[in-house]
């Protein structure tokens, strides 16, 4: 099987360079960063970060959400290749697979950081508490991680290190080894369909848990909200699907070229500028709800605080709303621009949205608090910054999955042409 | 059947057991586990008995009006507690009426019978007792604070550095009565509740006998705070309730119930 995979070089005048081996010393160099603050967060605990008892959440659960919002492609797309079998979308189902393990394994290990007792992790696997919307995130993760894997392993095991490799020739238990891994994968494969259903499922189900996550909390009341999983789910898929269509510039256009047809990424465009237009609406729906429709003393007191303090409401008006609906009116008539520079500088902003209304749905509730007085309650304004150790971290994980995707993205085939997909293509056919 | 029976009396069950038998019965036996997991009526008292079943149901009344503000009672409760001095159960702040009186308002865990924190936990490791407390089981906390987040009272505190060394507070508001806990797990006030449960092995009455009763009531000086069981009609909290009116709770518009009342501050004469 060959794979023909071109690596992008930097060229000045008539020399060019192979800037990969840079950019991955580049990314250990991130990691080595993320390690020392690791270390830091593991030897000394929490209090080397800028949280405190009224802001316990910061940075590190802004970046958790976000990553697995942005992991939110591989179920869509799961079910676009394996239950509405739209055949042309399986090569970039199988970057989403890849996206999607990124994102939550890259919120496992933040959310690993962030608990006071990092070695306890395991306790709300073995000690339910079912009524807990946090334990059925971590249950729904800690599942849909194994089904990601399940999902990823015979992409991993696609490339012909695993079947052609010179050693395999050599050695019998090696031959055995990959005839039995090609099996997996086969097996697998064939458990596509299932795998997307139980994905679909176990990622709706926390997804929208990780808005309820923040809307159940009647106690603060610029969260308590019943559309913050709609808005939770939908911006998850506007994000993955930003993302997934910018991955796919690089690894599809850029250094696979002929592989994708350009028509099934401006479609993925489409649907990511549609999906982002909805989850605006119901989004300005719910803004008009909570501040034009209604009025609660505490929720216009905590708005009233928000837009005082400047990035805020910044980020509320600009990055929540302008750059959902610029880059969903953009996205939308992808048909017609076909400019796919144009489209990707405009599939960034979507991201930046998602995460956006991530770090301000966590941050606007808890720097904003309502009090507690029985006769004047007001609003008190908390403050946040994260320590170096917290950036560290982040950088560290951060690195890890653009180490993971660099690599994936150089070596990995994406073809997904082994003669039992054939048959399944001719079947479905 | 029968085949099976006779079979196990020759003593070689293991020919009969197929592979998927034992696998069926795994799954079903799982699944029983699992089902009795999550019905299991003890569990579900644990994170939402919003009814305890206990004999007693502790309460504690605060009297705005006697309060001076000396904050007596957050101090001996970090000394009886074993309390870093950067931690603090008992938040005492200064608020105003809505005709610009000023009070103190001290505010330890409202112990609710309906205690958002409690239905927050993943792990189960607050949960309400059969006496209405709201209690931490320090070993099952993997510290993820969301109760902190969740609480609408901001009583809990979380421990973010490692116990090195006694609250300043002791000797002089008491000594530690309580192990200190780990590094990275949610604390509350519960209400002193060893000295409640030593109190009621000895046969004292908590609210009257000062060893089975809060630190933070013992050590008020103005007998601002009463403590006692609700389901007691003689207890003290009882009878400063019949004579007190319109006890007040905090943000009662979220449904919580506390269970620690207040007794509102009267207009004072200018």
């Amino acid at each position: 099987m060959e794979t023909n995979i071109q690596v992008p070089k930097f060229k000045i005048g008539k020399r060019s360079y192979n800037l990969f081996p840079l950019w991955i010393t580049f990314l250990l160099f991130g990691i080595t960063v993320g390690g020392i603050g690791a270390y830091e967060v593991l030897t000394k605990g929490l209090q080397v970060t800028g949280l405190s008892n009224q802001v316990p959440w910061g940075l590190w659960i802004s970046i958790d959400l976000s990553s697995i919002a942005l992991g939110g492609s591989a179920f869509v797309f799961g079910v676009i290749v394996y239950l509405l079998r739209i055949e042309r979308f399986k090569k970039v189902g199988m970057l989403a697979v890849l996206l999607g393990f990124l994102g939550y394994s890259t919120a496992g290990m933040v959310l690993l950081f962030d608990l006071g007792q990092p070695f306890r992790f395991w306790h709300p696997i073995v000690y339910w508490q079912p009524h807990s919307l946090l334990w059925e995130i971590t249950m729904c993760v800690v599942l849909y991680l194994s089904v990601l894997m399940a999902e990823l392993l015979p992409i991993v095991l696609e490339h012909p290190v695993f079947t052609s490799h010179p050693i395999l020739d050599k050695s019998k238990f090696l031959r055995n080894l990959s005839n039995f891994l090609q099996k997996v994968s086969h097996f697998l494969h064939k458990a596509g369909p299932v795998l997307a259903v139980i994905g679909l499922t176990l990622s709706l189900l926390h997804q929208a848990s990780l808005g309820a996550t923040y809307g159940v909390l009647s106690g603060r009341g610029l969260w308590f909200s019943p559309s913050a999983p709609v808005i939770f789910v939908l911006s998850a898929v506007t994000g993955g699907s930003a993302l997934l269509f910018l991955t796919s510039q690089i690894v599809f256009r850029v250094m696979r070229p002929g592989l994708v047809k350009d028509e099934v990424l401006l479609d993925l465009a489409r649907l990511t500028g549609a999906v982002a237009l909805l989850c605006i609406y119901i989004r300005a729906w719910d803004w008009a709800v909570t501040n034009y429709y209604s009025f609660d003393l505490e929720i216009a007191l905590q708005t009233e605080l928000l837009n005082k303090v400047a990035p805020y409401a910044a980020s509320f008006w600009i990055g929540q709303i302008l750059f959902a609906i610029i880059p969903g009116f953009v996205l939308l008539s992808a048909k017609r621009i076909k400019n796919m520079k144009v489209l990707s500088l405009f599939a960034i902003l979507p991201m930046v949205c998602t995460v956006l209304t991530r770090w301000n749905y966590n941050l606007s509730g808890l720097i904003a608090q309502i009090t507690y007085d029985p006769y004047t309650p007001t609003v008190v304004q908390n403050f946040y910054s994260p320590t170096w150790q917290e950036w560290a971290v982040g950088i560290g994980v951060i690195s890890y999955w653009l180490i993971a995707f660099s690599l994936a993205a150089r070596f990995l085939p994406f073809k997904g042409e082994e003669h039992h997909h054939e048959e399944a293509a001719e079947a479905a056919a | 059947m029968s085949d099976e029976i006779k079979n196990t009396d020759d003593h070689h069950p293991k020919e009969k057991i197929s592979r998927r038998d034992f696998l069926l019965f795994g799954v079903a036996a799982a699944g029983t586990l699992a089902l009795r997991r999550l019905t299991n009526p003890e569990a579900g008292s644990r994170a939402f008995g919003d009814h305890p079943t206990g004999e007693h149901v502790w309460g504690m009344v605060v009297d705005i009006d006697l309060c001076i503000g000396c904050k007596y009672c957050t101090y001996s409760c970090q000394a009886v507690n074993n309390l870093s001095d950067d931690m603090i159960y008992n938040v005492v702040t200064t608020e105003t009426t809505e005709i610009g009186d000023e009070f103190f308002l001290s505010r330890p865990c409202m112990q609710c019978e309906s205690p958002p924190c409690v239905h927050v936990c993943p792990v189960g490791a607050t949960y309400i007792r059969d006496d209405g407390i709201v209690a931490m089981d320090y070993d099952l906390c993997i510290g993820c604070r969301y109760c902190g987040i969740a609480c609408p009272y901001d009583v809990r505190v979380f421990n973010w550095y490692e116990h090195t060394e006694d609250s300043p507070r002791v000797p002089d508001f008491g000594t530690p009565e309580l192990p200190p806990r780990p590094r990275g797990v949610m604390e509350k006030c519960h209400f002193c509740s060893h000295r409640i449960d030593y109190g009621l092995e000895r046969g004292l009455v908590p609210g009257i006998d000062a060893a089975a009763t809060p630190a933070c009531v013992v050590a008020c000086p103005t007998g601002s705070r009463v403590f006692g069981d609700l389901n007691d009609p003689e207890s003290p909290i009882n009878q400063k309730l019949q004579i007190s009116d319109n006890p007040i709770r905090l943000r009662e518009e979220l449904s919580t119930n506390p269970r620690v009342l207040y007794i509102p501050p009267r207009a004072k004469e200018s």
